[in-house]
């Protein structure tokens, strides 16, 4: 962007867009799409707290901000990359300007020359299919062998003597490009967005920082062992994935475990102890005693599917739920794939975790198999239904793919009228569950929940169990 | 009082506490915008310590709330003093005015102040410490707010109080639970990491002056290995580092050898599973040859950590 020049004043002083309010406020604009929470109060003082600092030194704006704007220990790492990527000096900053309408002009024409290249491969029926600009888009980013291989398989069904063939062509070249689009998605920055929460906001120059955060950004390794999918845990990430999950089980079982001392305002006075109390002040109730309730503990149904898909969750959720045993008064633990099979008495044997499930998955005739949650329910009804009692949660893991899930689903319905609640943790991401018929008829009889990463089996079973 | 980053730096180090840039910046902007100061890190690493330090600093009194489960209000603010009331009423039986009386059981004088309570009616700027406060349940966090955006309190008998003094206010948590968005929302937020090679250094020739230099050196080398390179139960604070120094002083060590680390080894890891995983993933030997380290050693490590954190 050039110099004004009649006033002598480049272009975005010149429209106020180099202001200390208007890059703070873009700042936090920006932190917000990286999943940060920064209110308008955080805001306001992130601007009082900059009055109160000097402005020149970069470490000390930035240390100021940092205090203000962060709230979280893993926040401060995507503050970092935002920072160094949001301040610059005016001068690089217009030299990024300059790069990216380069860039964008270079798009513009690699997108019209895929436009054209499309049409072409798809003349005369180019008019009945209806590119969008993400369509071109796809195509642009296919890898050149693959746009190729396309284009030559849509050339080889021009020859095709079927009806409508204008129509067929545009299917496959529809969904081809879905696929492709979905599969970018996956593979292209979608990942590191999706650990950050991230979300574009459609303005190019912010854009460019959240993309470039959410490309830099990495976790701590301790961190990143929360947040990883269980089912790409490594070999050598076991043991410590495994300390990891001992910690934050005998976490919540301190928590579960620990006695309250009611607030004496929200007791019932105990009139009889009272009276007894202050015989000896004349009866005047000076010491005053109360009532207090005993709090249940829970009692705990877990039913694991170990089928093949399944079995690596299985394993690291069994252990999660079996570092809760001296917390909770009662766990009972099940693993089904094609049936359902009872698995506490393993737990009962008093040897360390390794072990039991060394000796439960070579003793288990379920484990890695297809599954049949239809069946394994009803095994379970006839056989340890007498478990099932008012007091009672149950939670289910499973990636809800089964054979009959509309039968199993009324199963579901009657193991619900029985228990206090059913927690179905699911491993799938919740944006794929539309694709998946389980999750529709199961839904309307349990709360369910994504839950592929520690940080998440942790954080359910945390609001859950303490509610 | 003109209080600058720098005066208050120095006043934090004549206290004895070794703090970096960032951390003077935090608490002076907590002091400057009148906010709570939120203070998370591991178990150890000296949160608590920044509440004593500014309140020597400013050489103010320090007012301490721990946190509990189950902690109210009548712990944390006020209570009546009800057997007190109850002995003025029988007392004043048949002898008083009703209405009189009522308004007399009422008064401060039979209000029994906690630590909440005297910190906003304390005549000068006092510390608050309210410790860690992941210690207690949502309900008292949401209670809390009134205290830390406006700085005053409702008590239904006598109406709003409000703080003569606004105090410094820090707040610890150890991260047992994620905290309200409504309560980070009030507070400057602080984050401790396990300290530098430098920093520690620093901070044990300040806290154990008779251990000698070469002595202090290997400590905070063999501690900065034991925290950053073996998967523990439980990494030693910096608390537990002041310990195996002052040990070691007491026991006249002037270098670390494998003999005196295993006599002295459950001061720094104090879970037996921690202590055979390091002998058996390192050894005392082993231990003690890290301890030796070249400056370039320390260099990664303690950028390693830096890093990662």
């Amino acid at each position: 962007m050039g110099i004004n020049p009649v006033t002598g004043v480049a272009g975005r002083e010149e429209k106020g867009e180099n202001t200390l309010h208007h890059n703070l406020v873009r700042f936090t604009h920006i932190l917000r799409h990286l999943g940060m929470r920064v209110s308008m109060a955080e805001t306001l003082d992130a601007y009082r707290a900059l009055t109160l600092v000097d402005l020149k030194s970069r470490e000390k704006v930035k240390a100021a901000l940092r205090a203000v704007l962060v709230k979280k220990a893993p926040d401060r790492q995507i503050f970092d990359l935002a920072f160094e990527r949001f301040f610059v000096p005016p001068e690089d900053k217009e030299q990024q300007y300059l790069l990216r309408r380069q860039q964008e002009e270079k798009e513009r024409q690699r997108l019209a020359k895929a436009r054209e290249k499309l049409e072409q491969v798809l003349s005369p029926w180019s008019m009945e299919i209806k590119f969008n600009q993400e369509d071109i888009q796809t195509f642009v980013r296919m890898p050149l062998q693959e746009q190729k291989r396309l284009t030559d398989f849509i050339r080889r069904m021009r020859g095709n003597p079927v009806n409508s063939p204008g129509e067929l062509i545009a299917r496959v070249m529809q969904s081809a490009l879905n696929y492709w689009r979905y599969y970018l998605l996956k593979t292209q920055g979608e990942e590191a967005r999706r650990q950050l929460e991230a979300e574009l906001t459609g303005e190019t120059e912010l854009d460019d920082v959240i993309s470039g955060v959410a490309a830099d950004f990495y976790r701590d390794p301790d961190d990143q062992l929360l947040y990883q999918d269980m089912q790409h845990i490594g070999l050598a990430e076991v043991e410590k994935y495994t300390l990891t999950l001992e910690r934050l089980s005998r976490h919540l079982a301190n928590r579960l475990s620990r006695r309250y001392r009611q607030s004496s305002r929200r007791q019932k006075l105990d009139m009889r102890r009272t009276i007894r109390r202050n015989i000896a002040y004349g009866g005047s109730p000076l010491k005053l005693c109360y009532r207090s309730r005993r709090r249940h503990k829970l009692r705990l149904i877990l039913i694991c599917d170990v089928s093949a898909s399944m079995a690596r969750y299985a394993r690291f959720i069994l252990q999660f739920i079996y570092g809760l045993s001296n917390a909770v008064q009662y766990i009972e633990s099940f693993v089904f794939s094609e049936d359902m099979e009872r698995i506490t008495p393993h737990f009962r044997k008093n040897e360390d975790f390794v072990t039991v499930m060394t000796d439960l998955v070579n003793a288990s005739q379920q484990w890695g198999k297809t599954t049949d949650f239809n069946t394994a329910l009803k095994t379970f009804h006839v056989q340890w239904g007498n478990l099932l009692t008012a007091d009672t949660l149950v939670i289910i893991v499973s990636d809800t793919k089964t054979i009959t899930p509309r039968e199993a689903a009324r199963e579901l319905a009657a193991l619900r009228e029985k228990v206090r609640d059913i927690l179905w943790l699911n491993p799938v991401p919740a944006r794929q569950w539309s694709n998946l018929p389980g999750v529709e008829v199961f839904l309307p009889h349990v709360r369910m929940f994504e839950c592929y990463s520690l940080h998440q089996l942790e954080s359910i079973l945390h609001q859950q169990l303490l509610k | 009082m003109d209080l600058t980053i720098e005066s208050l730096q120095e006043r934090l180090e004549t206290q004895g506490y070794i703090c970096d840039q960032d951390l003077v910046l935090t608490l002076y902007l907590s002091l400057k915008l009148a906010k709570p100061l939120l203070v998370e890190g591991a178990p150890g690493v000296g949160k608590t310590e920044v509440a004593k330090a500014l309140a020597g600093a400013l050489n103010t009194d320090l007012i301490r709330l721990q946190c509990y489960e189950g902690l109210d209000e009548n712990r944390a603010l006020y209570e009546w003093n009800y057997q007190r009331q109850l002995l003025k009423i029988e007392i004043a039986r048949g002898t008083c005015e009703p209405s009189a009386l009522e308004k007399d059981l009422f008064d401060m004088e039979y209000l029994l102040e906690r630590p909440l309570l005297k910190a906003i009616r304390a005549d000068k700027r006092v510390v608050l410490l309210i410790d860690e406060i992941d210690k207690t349940d949502p309900e008292f966090e949401a209670f809390l707010f009134e205290l830390l955006s406006d700085f005053q309190v409702s008590i239904p008998e006598l109406g709003t109080i409000k703080a003569r003094q606004i105090p410094a206010v820090v707040l610890t948590s150890n991260g047992e639970r994620e905290l309200s968005d409504g309560l980070k929302r009030r507070c400057i937020y602080l984050y401790i990491d396990y300290p530098t090679v430098e920093k520690e250094a620093r901070i044990l020739q300040v806290k154990v002056p008779q251990a000698r230099k070469e002595l202090v050196y290997q400590v905070v080398q063999a501690v900065n290995f034991i925290r950053s390179q073996l998967n523990l139960k439980k990494k030693p604070s910096i608390a537990e580092t002041l310990d195996w120094a002052r040990a070691l002083v007491a026991m006249h060590a002037d270098a670390l050898t494998p003999e005196i680390v295993g006599q002295t080894l459950n001061l720094i890891l104090k879970n037996r599973d921690d202590q055979e995983m390091l002998k058996r993933e390192i050894g005392l030997r082993g231990l003690v040859e890290k301890s030796l380290g070249t400056k370039g050693d320390e260099g990664t490590c303690c950028q390693c950590i830096h890093h990662h954190r």
